[in-house]
């Protein structure tokens, strides 16, 4: 059968009918890797030893020299475990006291609560000291205790930007005057700074500017 | 003394004879110690103004009584004033588990100082030197460790004593020590804020770069030290002063001051009484928090 | 940022409509109306005092010397008052009082204040103002300055 012509293509198949050989000195030349051998463990010194066998026993291996073991302490209970944000903790102290009922920060929060004050709005914030200030929300920064409010005015034909720390002791109050009736599509109106310019006073010229955005 | 030196002793030694064994010293080895001067020793001779006591005389006054801790920056924030409105922008510091680790004395190292560790470090990343130095003094590993400059033998805080957020008093000044941010390989303009070169006018391929590094042939022909060049920017020792410490909240560690203090927020920022100022008044909380806690500390170290 | 060069409205009835700013006083820093903050945290003193320094003195005023550039035309105030009208005329160098700047203000509760213009006000070398009257709002930091006669003719502080 091996004879046949046709079969004669099939002989590079030979080899793996053969069955494989191997010695010893093959595996070895075969695999690098070697075997696992645990670490000896050490033989203990003896307990009955006369002392004048010792000094046959290099220095190193005598019971004195044996390392020591050295005691670890425990750390002290940390402060840094107890209070994890710092700075959380000295802001949410300050908003205690700055905002206890959390009103402001309601009434600003204009991602979660849907009657917050938006972009777009026209407020009025009234300072400690009696004055006054209306404005166009240009923008809300949410920084907890540091979020302030962007307002734009034209007072005497004068172009006036503030922006207001909310939680401030010297806001009295801040309420809303007028909401802008269609939702804005940004966050921050600072194109409104132009169109206000061409328009003149906002509360006047209120539904002009309301068309453009 | 060198511990090794005992070995090699202990090798000449005849094993069954008397083993002599160093004392051990707990502190810290110097690895300068003062030398007693050729020049100025002798009676009724004044000391010179070069010599080491002479320079701690003049640095006496500025030289804080109390040691500082070691803070972590957690960030900024602000404070508002009920009363007059005013809005101070602040750093949190935060301490944690700050102790003190050992003396430097003027006999050993020429100076008085406080060695001051906090934070806990895992006993296998570190050596085994330093984990000997802290265990002698029954003190866990500590992440970070420098020391403070003190007047006087009684600012060496006893060993092991913990170091709290009421050390510090509300109202009190400090000074601030820390690293700046790096800022890699910075140019001239940017590092020393020279005016660089024009645009145009001749200049080609040279308009961020220094002028001159110094006089020729007059001058001697070469660049003086210290001439400000290009080079890495950031990431040294900055010291902010005078920082007046807004809050102090000793259960959470935290320590608040006013302004900006160098470095990213997780530096390490060491905090120590104002040298610009008048020194703070120790007040009774500071000094029973000290007793207390120098009271527990044995107790601790024989539990253990 | 009031500095050498720059353009100011005026906003009171002395005659002068644009003014340019030739001269800042007592200090080597643009004039402004407000105070840096940085320089009044790191100047305290520890009695609560402001330290009162040369270089950084923003406290000491934001009187500018101003040369008149474009004067209001005589004829628009009403005739009886015409002798009074233009008390000052294209090419005089008087002094002025920064009343509102475009660089943004920040107070100490920390809002910022920023107005749309450049704008002062002229006064004679006591500190009075030349004009009788004004039209438009000032800044509130002149309160802290003494410039009481300033803010009481002006239709609004902000």
């Amino acid at each position: 059968m091996a004879a046949l012509p046709a079969m004669r293509q099939l002989g590079c198949l030979r080899s793996l009918m053969r069955t494989p050989k191997f010695s010893p000195m093959h595996l070895s030349s075969r695999f690098i890797s070697t075997v696992y051998s645990k670490k000896p463990e050490p033989i203990p010194f003896p307990q009955n030893l006369p002392q004048q066998f010792r000094s046959q026993i290099p220095i190193r291996l005598q019971p004195e020299q044996a390392p020591k073991k050295m005691k670890v302490y425990p750390p002290p209970p940390s402060s840094r475990a107890v209070c994890k944000d710092p700075v959380a903790h000295v802001a949410q102290s300050q908003m205690a006291v700055l905002d206890p009922n959390g009103e402001r920060k309601a009434l600003f929060d204009y991602r979660r609560n849907p009657r917050s004050v938006k972009p777009g709005d026209i407020v009025r914030v009234t300072f400690k000291n009696g004055d006054p200030f209306n404005g166009v929300v240009l923008s809300i920064r949410l920084r907890g205790v540091d979020t302030s409010v962007l307002l734009r005015n034209e007072l005497t034909r004068v172009p006036v930007e503030m922006s207001v720390k909310t939680f401030s002791p010297n806001v009295q109050s801040v309420e809303i005057i007028q909401r802008s009736q269609r939702k804005t599509r940004r966050a921050r109106l600072y194109y409104m700074r132009f169109v206000l310019e061409l328009l003149g006073s906002p509360p006047e010229n209120l539904l002009q500017f309301r068309a453009l955005y | 003394m060198n511990p090794r030196l005992g070995k090699l002793l202990q090798l000449s030694t005849p094993l069954w004879g008397v083993q002599w064994m160093p004392v051990r010293s707990l502190g810290i080895r110097s690895l300068n110690p003062p030398k007693p001067s050729k020049y100025d020793t002798g009676p009724g001779l004044p000391v010179l103004e070069s010599a080491p006591e002479a320079a701690l005389r003049r640095k006496a006054r500025t030289t804080p009584h109390r040691t500082g801790a070691i803070t972590i920056k957690k960030g900024m924030t602000a404070i508002y004033d009920q009363e007059t409105g005013k809005r101070t922008p602040c750093t949190v510091l935060q301490l944690d588990r700050v102790e003190v680790v050992s003396h430097k004395t003027p006999k050993q190292h020429g100076y008085y100082a406080v060695q001051i560790g906090a934070g806990w470090k895992h006993p296998e990343n570190m050596t085994k030197s330093l984990l000997g130095h802290f265990s002698a003094h029954g003190l866990s590993p500590k992440r970070h460790v420098c020391e403070f400059r003190v007047k006087n033998e009684s600012g060496l805080v006893p060993v092991g004593q913990t170091i709290d957020a009421s050390w510090f008093q509300e109202g009190q000044f400090v000074d601030a020590r820390s690293n700046s941010k790096g800022k890699g390989f910075a140019g001239v303009m940017k590092r020393h804020g020279f005016g660089g070169q024009d645009r145009s006018h001749g200049v080609s391929l040279t308009h961020r770069s220094l002028g001159s590094s110094g006089p020729g042939q007059g001058g001697g022909s070469r660049v003086y030290p210290g001439k400000k060049m290009a080079g890495n920017m950031g990431n040294h020792q900055s010291t902010v002063q005078n920082l007046k410490v807004l809050k102090v909240d000793a259960e959470n560690g935290i320590v608040v001051v006013t302004g900006s203090v160098s470095g990213p927020k997780g530096c390490v920022v060491r905090i120590q009484d104002a040298i610009k100022k008048p020194w703070p008044e120790i007040g009774p909380a500071a000094t029973a928090e000290s007793e207390i806690a120098l009271t527990e500390e044995p107790a601790a170290t024989a539990a253990a | 940022m009031i500095q050498l060069k720059s353009l100011l409205t005026c906003i009171d009835n002395s005659g002068a409509s644009i003014v340019e700013c030739v001269n800042v006083l007592k200090k080597k820093r643009p004039a402004t109306i407000g105070e840096s903050p940085q320089t009044r945290v790191m100047g305290e003193e520890p009695n609560g005092e402001w330290r009162q320094s040369n270089s950084l003195g923003n406290r000491l005023g934001d009187r500018i010397v101003v040369v008149v550039q474009k004067s209001k035309p005589a004829g628009s105030e009403a005739p009886t008052s015409s002798a009074l009208a233009n008390k000052v005329r294209r090419g005089d160098i008087r002094h002025a009082v920064v009343v509102r700047v475009k660089k943004e203000l920040q107070r100490p509760d920390g809002s910022v204040v920023r107005f749309g213009d450049n704008a002062c006000v002229l006064v004679n070398k006591s500190g009075d103002p030349v004009g009788t009257r004004m039209n438009g709002l000032v800044g509130q930091e002149l309160r802290k300055r003494q410039y009481s006669k300033i803010l009481s003719l002006a239709p609004m502080h902000v």
